[in-house]
């Protein structure tokens, strides 16, 4: 570190880098700016771009919402029997349904399955995306006057974000339920305790955190690997990492720092 | 499909959540005053035999310096609460605080919507200083108590020298202070024994001279025979003049009635006396019988 800041050139590259850092979260800003308004143009819903979403979004949940649910539903019940076998030996049982409420829904689940769509489904339609612009699709699109980000990008980030929701969503329930019954068992007669204690945690400052989150949490998965694929493509300077390792890094920046901004939001 | 299910899931969540915080009860409010809300917090509950009845819905600061809580009870929960219902705030070691509502008197009228009532605050946590100040003084009589020139010390190191005498002098030689007064006193329990054998002696022939056949008792008991019988003559004779005044008593009532018969019978006497009288002149008047008429002139 001190040889680089001792010569020029260190100097140099470090000073490139930043900028370069910069000048990438700002393209992923403008793509995000682009696509907003692409999503809420009434004439991106054309026959052909309703087509291709429709068939994204379905790629991009049906075959992994199965997978996700069976495996999230393991983990809370692993991780709700810890909770409240742990509580009850200190005798804090009445804490108990909170703390998993809290730490599943509201930190877990929405954590997990933004990087399981990140995983799945946004890397591999980056890598689609490169390959479309590699092989000309684009200019091909271009030349028959229509917009590849409207044809192409804009579904594959908004089966991105619905996939996230629509994993969060159906885990988020699931988790619920299952704590119910890990607690109570199979009977109804909890259910308004039940209900009182998941009012207790949900107040509106929580609600409205979880919410801004979880579409944050959409939002980065889809934009970022592909927004650093798309304009990674356009410069011809020589890469320095490889494209889809560098989009990986950027959406677990985002990602940690929506965590933390919503632990800060929640708890302080 | 996938849209509409997470349109449902994502609708259904929110209601329930909405369900969840009471947002479709109807409630009434509840006022509570408290000096100190530390532990109170928005959407805290208020329990009821353990049960939650209510929601704290606001905490404000009021003029004075005290807190005006506000609860939230729902209108199913409400008729739980009386006027003569308590309302206590409490601050456990462990967890947080508790709110508790308790009603007395069932029958009491129900509460007005809106009313205030001062709420009792108890605190563990405040008992601990006083715990400490007690505990601090205690430790100190404990110290005091067990000091090397302490009262308890100096009874002790007595009580040794104590039992030392006593493995030398005895028990007598310890507690009279001289061996010739231990002797002393051993003399006069032989004295007494003595004494106590003579009394017991005495005491066999008041017996035989009291109990035995020729004693004091069978003659005391020959006599109260004898009186017995005396008395029971006496009681036969009694009764015989009971019954002698009985028929006094009766002659007496009869002689009573017999005096009024008689003054009857006089006035009666009298009565026809002066009937016959008047007759008598009457015919005299008419016909003189009488011899002699004569006429006294005034």
């Amino acid at each position: 570190m001190a040889s680089t800041f001792a010569s020029p050139t260190g100097l140099l590259s470090l000073g490139r880098a930043t900028l370069q850092w910069f000048v990438g979260w700002w393209q992923i800003a403008h793509l995000g700016a682009v696509i907003l308004v692409l999503a809420l143009s009434p004439s991106s819903y054309d026959r052909g771009t309703r087509f291709v979403l429709a068939r994204e979004a379905y790629q991009a949940t049906a075959p992994i919402l199965p997978w996700f649910t069976v495996l999230s539903s393991l983990i809370s019940l692993v991780i709700i029997r810890i909770v409240v076998v742990t509580a009850l030996s200190y005798g804090l049982s009445r804490y108990a349904l909170d703390m998993v409420v809290r730490v599943l829904v509201l930190e877990l689940i929405p954590l997990t399955a933004a990087l399981f769509v990140a995983l799945r489904c946004a890397i591999p339609n980056a890598a689609e995306i490169a390959a479309l612009r590699d092989s000309g699709a684009f200019e091909a699109l271009r030349q028959q006057g229509v917009n590849p980000l409207q044809r192409e990008v804009l579904p594959r980030m908004v089966a991105g974000m619905f996939s996230t929701l629509m994993l969060a969503a159906v885990s988020c329930v699931v988790a619920l339920l299952l704590a119910y019954v890990s607690v109570h068992g199979f009977t109804g007669a909890a259910f308004v305790s039940y209900t009182r204690s998941v009012g207790h945690v949900f107040s509106p400052a929580v609600v409205v955190i979880f919410t801004l989150k979880t579409f944050f949490f959409s939002l980065a998965v889809a934009l970022i690997p592909i927004a650093t694929v798309v304009y990674e493509a356009r410069s011809d300077r020589p890469r320095r990492t490889s494209t889809e390792l560098q989009g990986l890094v950027r959406l677990f920046s985002a990602i940690l720092l929506i965590e933390v901004a919503s632990l800060v939001g929640n708890y302080y | 499909m996938l849209l509409i299910l997470l349109a449902l899931l994502v609708g259904a969540s929110a209601l329930y959540v909405m369900y969840a915080r009471g947002v479709f009860e109807d409630t009434n409010e509840l006022f509570l005053l408290a000096e100190d809300s530390e532990g109170v917090f928005v959407g805290m509950d208020m329990t009821f035999s353990g049960f939650p009845i209510g929601r704290v819905h606001r905490v404000e600061l009021v003029k004075g310096g005290g807190v005006r809580i506000q609860v939230d009870v729902p209108q199913k929960d409400w008729p739980l609460l009386r006027t003569s219902s308590v309302f206590t705030l409490t601050r456990g070691l462990v967890g947080g605080s508790n709110l508790r509502a308790f009603t007395g008197v069932p029958d009491d009228p129900p509460l007005p919507d809106g009313t205030e009532f001062k709420v009792l605050i108890g605190d563990a946590t405040a008992e601990i200083p006083r715990l400490v100040a007690d505990a601090r003084e205690l430790m100190k009589n404990l110290t005091a108590l067990t000091a090397a020139d302490s009262p308890i010390a100096t009874s002790l190191a007595n009580l040794q020298s104590i039992t030392e005498q006593l493995k030398t002098r005895g028990a007598l030689g310890v507690l009279l202070g001289d061996e010739a007064n231990a002797k002393k006193l051993i003399s006069a329990l032989d004295r007494t024994n003595a004494l106590l054998a003579k009394v017991d002696g005495m005491a066999a022939k008041a017996d035989v001279q009291v109990f035995g056949k020729q004693g004091v008792m069978p003659e005391a008991r020959e006599a109260m025979v004898q009186v017995n019988g005396a008395l029971n003559e006496a009681r036969a004779s009694l009764k015989k003049v009971d019954a002698i005044l009985t028929d006094a008593q009766a002659i007496a009532n009869n002689a009573k009635v017999a005096t009024n018969d008689l003054d009857q019978l006089r006035a009666e006497v009298d009565t026809s006396l002066r009937k016959v009288e008047g007759m008598i002149d009457q015919l005299n008047r008419r016909w003189p019988f009488s011899r002699q008429q004569e006429i006294k002139l005034p």
